[in-house]
């Protein structure tokens, strides 16, 4: 019956245990564009700061670029390092925007003046997301080496005030987890669009100095409390996400569930799981849709 | 009828797998609804849409206006599509 075909009481429904299987690429790319920083984050998850040797030239940057568009995946988050940093950054925004393809870009946001701020507006990313670790200078800046926190604030009011989709991350470790509550209420203050937080990740650097950073249990339960009576405050105006699980609940999670999205480190390798040593291809050697 | 600035619709062998970026939300459909998903891209009204499916198939509009306006109603809930105005 012609009706039957056409009825769509399939309804929409939540992807929530559909085998990623079924789709015919990643419907989400996590791309590490560069391992150079300006920063030296004693947290920092990649140990970014200098770049790596065999990083992806131009050429294959944009060859990658271009079999995202082609493999119609929708949704790319570039992240580094800085990826400010690296010499094609705009060009690769570029890209992707005029391609329409949804793109969210991580930054320590030192970059952003207002010419910055406009450009990422006319372009119009889904999110530009800022790391923001601490409410006041003292904390922040005994985190975030090098960094500022004033600079950074500023960069989000000049996104906010541009009209882009503004979101702050923010790492919980034992020198800033007191300031969760007072960063909350000062991004929503200013506009931001979302809040995001989860537990630190014992990799990288922060895997090096995980004792004096890793926070204590009754510390993590005040902090998840505190985001429970944060996201029930701002529902609505503005998003508060926190993701409740470590490393190791994590890996456990995607074993039942594997993930739809793929990450590709600045030297093409790629990875289903961000924290594990193990590589699933090599951009130089396969393309895309092979891996 | 428009999408919601930052969804993205993506067909596949299963249907269609409708993506809402900015708040992260994945959602996907059967055959005919991607059909419908496909059409609401093109012809961006319901009316439009559905008289292009009953052309297709060859049957009474009437039929199958409420499957299309049961699922313009799902995806506006959502906030996957939006009126013009909403935008």
């Amino acid at each position: 019956m012609i009706e039957n075909e056409l009825r769509p009481s399939l309804t929409v429904e939540q992807v929530r245990g559909t085998s990623f299987n079924d789709f015919q690429s990643p419907l989400f790319m996590a791309w590490q564009l560069n391992s150079v920083c300006n920063l030296e984050c004693l947290h920092c998850c990649e140990e970014a700061g200098h770049s790596m040797p065999d990083e992806l030239n131009s050429k294959e940057v944009m060859d990658f670029c271009k079999q995202i568009v082609d493999l119609k995946i929708p949704y790319v988050a570039i992240s580094g390092g800085e990826p400010m940093l690296h010499p094609d950054f705009f060009k690769i925004c570029e890209f992707f925007r005029r391609n329409s393809i949804s793109l969210k870009v991580e930054t320590n946001g030192l970059f952003i003046d207002e010419k910055v701020a406009k450009r990422f507006a006319e372009l119009g990313f889904r999110s530009v997301q800022i790391s923001v670790d601490g409410a006041t200078p003292a904390t922040f800046e005994k985190l975030r080496i090098k960094g500022n926190l004033q600079k950074v604030l500023d960069a989000c009011n000049r996104l906010v005030k541009a009209g882009v989709n503004t979101e702050i991350v923010f790492v919980p470790t034992k020198f800033n987890i007191h300031e969760t509550a007072q960063l909350i209420d000062l991004a929503h203050d200013m506009g931001i669009y979302g809040f995001y937080t989860g537990k630190i990740m014992r990799i990288g650097r922060a895997g090096q100095n995980w004792d004096i950073l890793c926070p204590s249990d009754a510390e993590y339960e005040k902090f998840f409390q505190v985001l429970k009576e944060k996201e029930v405050k701002y529902a609505g105006k503005m998003k508060v996400y926190y993701y409740p699980y470590d490393v190791i609940e994590e890996l456990k999670y995607r074993l039942e569930h594997p993930s739809t999205s793929l990450l590709v480190i600045p030297n093409g390798k790629a990875k289903l799981v961000g924290p594990l040593p193990f590589i699933c291809g090599d951009l130089r050697q396969d393309t895309l849709l092979e891996i | 009828m428009e999408f919601a600035k930052h969804v993205k619709v993506r067909q596949e062998k299963f249907g269609a797998v409708v993506f809402e970026t900015l708040r992260e939300k994945v959602f996907v459909t059967n055959e005919t609804g991607a059909e419908i998903l496909s059409l609401l891209e093109e012809k961006e009204e319901p009316k439009e849409v559905t008289a292009e499916l009953a052309k297709k198939y060859c049957v009474d509009s009437k039929l199958i206006e409420s499957d299309v306006n049961g699922l313009i109603s799902i995806l506006e809930e959502k906030g996957i599509i939006k009126n013009k105005e909403q935008q």
